[in-house]
């Protein structure tokens, strides 16, 4: 019988209730007995014995019986809850000393994990806020946004996202029946004219906006229902809380004071919650729509409001988006349009969830989301291989324990302790690694991002309330301890599974040629670690090419010395016919400035999205509608911007100072323009009309070359009209320096100011920063993919090397048995090599195959390339290759290295 | 004479600090050193050695008698001598304390 002490010792399993009582009873008989044995030495009948004895006892035998049951079972119960908490504590304790006993094991596995969770982690945030959580309105999923649909005619795509005119609104809205509230909003830039004049983002939103949200002014009221009656309302703005905060420094009596904006006097009537700015992200003040003059209000076919609505109660989605469609006709017939013949405008409304985020961020998330949950895999399957190496280390010890009897029960537990004590820690340092994660993510510009396509309606959620959430820390917890189960299982059910004998007799599985049985598992992990990887490397090298194709791009301009800055004459700050003579004088001060070589002016700036676009009709061509004439760019542009940018004339010339609004008027057009509508002869000396500008018969006196607007997108026809003939209020100026531009923006600021004091003068960045924030987002992306591939690579390796290595290991008296029977050093460490890379080369080729499904996702992402470009392919396998050697070289050296003698003792 | 509350377990650890004993000694020997002025019922003595036992202050073995009789030995533990020590002072304080008061009433 073994003592109580040692069977805990050894995880021998307790006494049962039963035999507790026995214990019990048999005790209580044997102090009755030695009583009774007492009193008749001392000369008492047995039966007086017996009764004495009994009185002794306090109470009756059945009571006295019962009670000890009791505080024995009692006793028992507590005990074994102490030992419970001492076993757990006894084998954290054992799992802590192992861990700290092999800190290169532990490092790594730690490693592993903090990095394939944390960036779990901080990606899920992301999806998270921008995805996946309701918007910050009140019962978000009653608001719609309605929206025209316009179908495809002449040259110009249909679209479905289409914007409301005032007019076009009014029909529906008075119509409407399916909407408790609604309200159209825009994005607008204004400019601050009292104060500090700078330029800022606002919108013009129905009287309804806050109310359609479900959104309260924090101070001050609400526009009042009224407001929207007619135009011309009183000039009333609410605040932004930041703009409350940075403009007003949270003056609590801010309401009632005036703000100048454009140069008009607002009254601030209140101030909106904080975090809110808008359906466009970008809002600092929100002013009624209805101040704007009634001849601004009354075009059907001006569309530049966006719709935001709220069904009413009782009303689906899918009956508000039928009776949005019904009105869609009815406004159609309200306002007719003569150019589109048979086709017919229409309505639709669809929850404002679904169109949150632009749909290219939308699917670079959930790329990146896939990328890093195969990180995670990866990361998972590694520590799986690093505890199963190490519990076929252990298999003597375990085998030892089983064969006096442990419970196996017992010593799985005691295994997971040691793996979910490795997550835990690899979990809490995940959360540094999601943290710093999160903290990068938030800190991406959406202005950046969102100007690829310049979609500013899309701006519901923002980058910048990205935080490491109690949702995300939850789903990291959750993740840690799935993991920590799941890898901690496999290895610890196997390893108590194994053949006693066998384990006793030397220690270790047996090593046979190749793969023996227990190291086969962990061989197909090493296989799916390298095929996840290779998934991974396609797609990111997929990215890095479309990447560098983009950056390689050319432009049609030289970037490098130019500073930019944007200036406006507010509107009514400077009459039309005098807007010439400004720029001139403006342009005179910056070139003056020292370091200046050459300054321009153009209303928009190359790389920046869409510009300006209207059609063209060829007035030596039939006369078709000005809507079903083809679409082209139209830039302003002063002419020196031409030679400041090195933009190159290709035929004709220039516009000259001469172009002025009483000569007859020039165009000057880009290469695709020309090449497009006069494919076979010169353009020069053509007769044009194009849709803005005043250009109702344009001479074309010259051709440029093509400058790109979007970075990765084809070359579309573009005009260009002079400042000094069509005079506009907007410019942005194009400066070319010696050297180091932004190292002028002062003198330039200064320069501005003396020829524009009142005008605010914003946005400086040079040309080649512009320039990159328009591959932001791709830059973006690609690194995250990169960061993430270059994880997994390093991963899979380390997960080839450790295989490597205990095969090695397992295999010492093999190897040294053929050095001794004369085998060439280099033939073993080729054969260890051979193996490594045998393990690649599977788990390539199922990654190949998995590769080339999976970057399909990736197709609308790249640029100028297809998802299976052969050249990223190459690379990847080369790149893979060298791995596989780099890591089973190590355990292929210390292989040739056994010596023979050494090999055969250790047996 | 019955015993004093909270004294019982006390005398039980005095009398094991001499070596282990089986319950039957272990009443015994309280009798015999109080010349049968300290009686404990059975039942009672029982219980005690159960609470002590979880408390870790006494470990039980079972183990044969003189006579030949099985019987459940207890041994005090590091614990139970160190329990023991501070809980003996605390009583000979208290009952010296109790006897300076009570004579000085008397005087």
């Amino acid at each position: 019988m073994l003592r109580p002490g040692i069977r805990r010792l050894f995880r021998l399993p307790l006494r049962t209730s039963a035999s507790i009582h026995a214990d019990v009873d048999e005790e209580l008989e044997s102090l009755l007995a030695a009583r009774i044995d007492a009193y008749v030495a001392h000369g008492m009948s047995p039966a007086a014995a017996r009764d004495e004895a009994l009185r002794r006892l306090g109470t009756t035998i059945e009571s006295a019986r019962y009670q000890l049951h009791q505080s024995a079972d009692l006793r028992e119960r507590r005990m074994r809850l102490h030992e419970h908490v001492e076993n757990l504590l006894q084998d954290l304790r054992y799992a802590a000393r192992g861990l700290a006993r092999r800190p290169a094991f532990t490092a790594v596995a730690v490693l592993t994990l903090a990095i394939g969770i944390g960036a779990t982690t901080a990606i899920f945030s992301a999806v998270n806020v921008l995805l996946l959580r309701p918007l910050p309105y009140a019962k978000p999923d009653e608001l719609m946004k309605v929206t025209l649909v316009a179908p495809a005619f002449g040259e110009r795509k249909g679209t479905d996202q289409m914007v409301w005119s005032y007019p076009k609104y009014l029909v529906f809205r008075d119509a409407q029946r399916v909407f408790q509230e609604n309200a159209l909003y825009s994005g607008q830039q204004l400019t601050v004219t009292s104060g500090d004049i700078e330029r800022i983002r606002g919108e013009f939103v129905g009287a309804t906006y806050f109310r359609t949200l479900g959104i309260v002014p924090v101070r001050g009221r609400d526009f009042d229902r009224s407001v929207d009656a007619h135009a011309g309302a009183p000039k009333e703005v609410i605040l932004s809380y930041a703009m409350w905060e940075r403009r007003f420094n949270a003056d609590p009596a801010v309401v009632g004071r005036v703000l100048d904006l454009d140069r008009e006097p607002y009254t601030i009537i209140g101030v909106a919650p904080r975090g809110f700015l808008g359906l466009t992200g970008t809002g600092e003040v929100f002013l009624p729509i209805t101040t704007r003059p009634a001849d601004d209000l009354d075009q059907p076919f001006s569309h530049e409001f966006w719709l935001v609505a709220r069904r009413g109660a009782g009303v689906s989605t899918q009956q508000a988006a039928t009776a949005v469609a019904v009105l869609g006709g009815r406004v159609a017939e309200a306002f007719p349009d003569r150019v589109l013949g048979n086709a017919r405008m229409g309505a639709k409304a669809q929850p404002l969830d679904a169109v949150r985020i632009s749909p290219l961020i939308k699917r670079s998330l959930l790329i990146l989301f896939g990328a890093v949950s195969f990180v995670l895999l990866i990361a998972c399957v590694n520590v799986a291989n690093l505890l199963l190496g190490r519990a076929s280390a252990r298999r003597r010890e375990i085998a030892v324990r089983l064969a006096i009897g442990a419970g196996r029960l017992r010593l799985v537990g005691l295994l997971l302790t040691e793996s979910v004590l490795l997550a835990l820690v690899g979990g809490a340092a995940s959360i540094v690694v999601a943290w710093l994660g999160v903290h990068a993510l938030s800190a991406v510009n959406p202005a950046t991002t969102l100007r690829v396509n310049r979609d500013t309606s899309l701006g519901a959620v923002a980058f910048s309330s990205i935080s490491l959430d109690w949702t995300a820390l939850a789903f990291t917890l959750a993740l840690t301890l799935v993991v920590g189960v799941l890898f901690g299982l496999v290895p610890a059910i196997g390893a108590t599974r194994a053949s006693l004998t066998d384990a006793l007799k030397d220690g270790r599985p047996r090593a046979r040629r190749g793969m023996g049985s227990a190291s086969a598992g962990r061989h197909t992990l090493v296989v799916a670690e390298v095929a996840l990887a290779v998934v991974l490397l396609a797609g990111s090298g997929l990215m890095i090419r479309s990447l560098s194709k983009l950056m390689s791009v050319d432009t049609g301009f030289d970037a490098r010395n130019v500073l930019t800055v944007r200036l406006t004459v507010p509107p009514g700050g400077l009459a039309r016919d005098s807007l010439p003579a400004f720029y001139t004088q403006l342009l005179e001060r910056i070139r003056a400035v020292p370091g200046v070589l050459d300054a321009g002016l153009n209303n928009c700036a190359p790389l920046g999205g869409s510009c300006n676009g209207t059609s063209i009709r060829l007035l030596d061509r039939p006369k078709l509608a000005l809507e079903l004439s083809p679409p082209i760019g139209i830039d302003w542009v002063t002419p020196t911007w031409f030679s400041t940018m090195r933009v190159p004339l290709e035929a004709g010339r220039l516009f000259t100072d001469a172009d002025r609004a009483n000569t007859p008027k020039v165009t000057v057009i880009n290469e695709s323009a020309a090449k497009k509508f006069w494919p076979n002869e010169s353009p020069i000396g053509k007769h044009v009309e194009i849709g803005q500008g005043g250009l109702d018969d344009a001479e074309v006196i010259g051709v440029v070359g093509d400058v790109r607007q979007t970075p990765d997108s084809v070359s579309h026809p573009v005009s260009y009209a002079s400042y000094y003939q069509s005079p506009r209020a907007g410019v942005i100026l194009f400066i070319r320096t010696g050297a180091n531009p932004a190292a002028l923006g002062a003198d330039v600021r200064r320069a501005i100011h003396d020829a524009a004091p009142q005008y605010p003068v914003y946005d400086m960045q040079t040309m080649t920063d512009r320039a990159a924030a328009a591959t932001a987002q791709a830059r973006f992306s690609a690194a995250l993919l990169v960061l993430f591939a270059a994880t997994a690579l390093s991963l899979a390796a380390i997960g080839i090397y450790g295989v490597m290595s205990l095969a090695v290991a397992a295999r010492t008296r093999e190897i040294g048995i053929r050095i001794a029977l004369g085998a060439d050093r280099a033939r073993v460490q080729r054969l260890v090599v051979g193996e490594g890379l045998a393990l690649v080369a599977a788990g390539a080729v199922i990654g190949l195959g998995g590769a080339l499904v999976a970057t399909r996702l990736l197709r609308s992402l790249l640029f100028d390339l297809t998802p299976s470009d052969p050249i990223t392919y190459v690379t990847i396998v080369a790149l893979l290759g060298v791995a596989a050697v780099v890591a089973s070289w190590i355990p292929a050296r210390r292989a040739a290295r056994v010596d023979p003698v050494v090999a055969l003792r250790t047996e | 004479m019955a015993l004093l509350k909270g004294t019982l377990d006390v005398l039980v650890l005095k009398t094991l600090s001499w070596t282990p004993m089986h319950a039957f000694e272990i009443t015994t020997w309280l009798e015999e050193r109080s010349t049968g002025r300290l009686v404990v019922d059975d039942a009672a003595l029982l219980q005690a050695l159960h609470r002590m036992e979880e408390r870790k202050l006494i470990v039980a073995e079972w183990g044969v008698t003189k006579n030949g009789r099985r019987a459940r030995y207890y041994r005090l533990t590091t614990m139970g001598r160190a329990h023991l020590r501070a809980e003996s002072e605390r009583l000979v304080d208290h009952f010296d304390a109790l006897t300076t008061v009570l004579a000085i009433r008397k005087a």
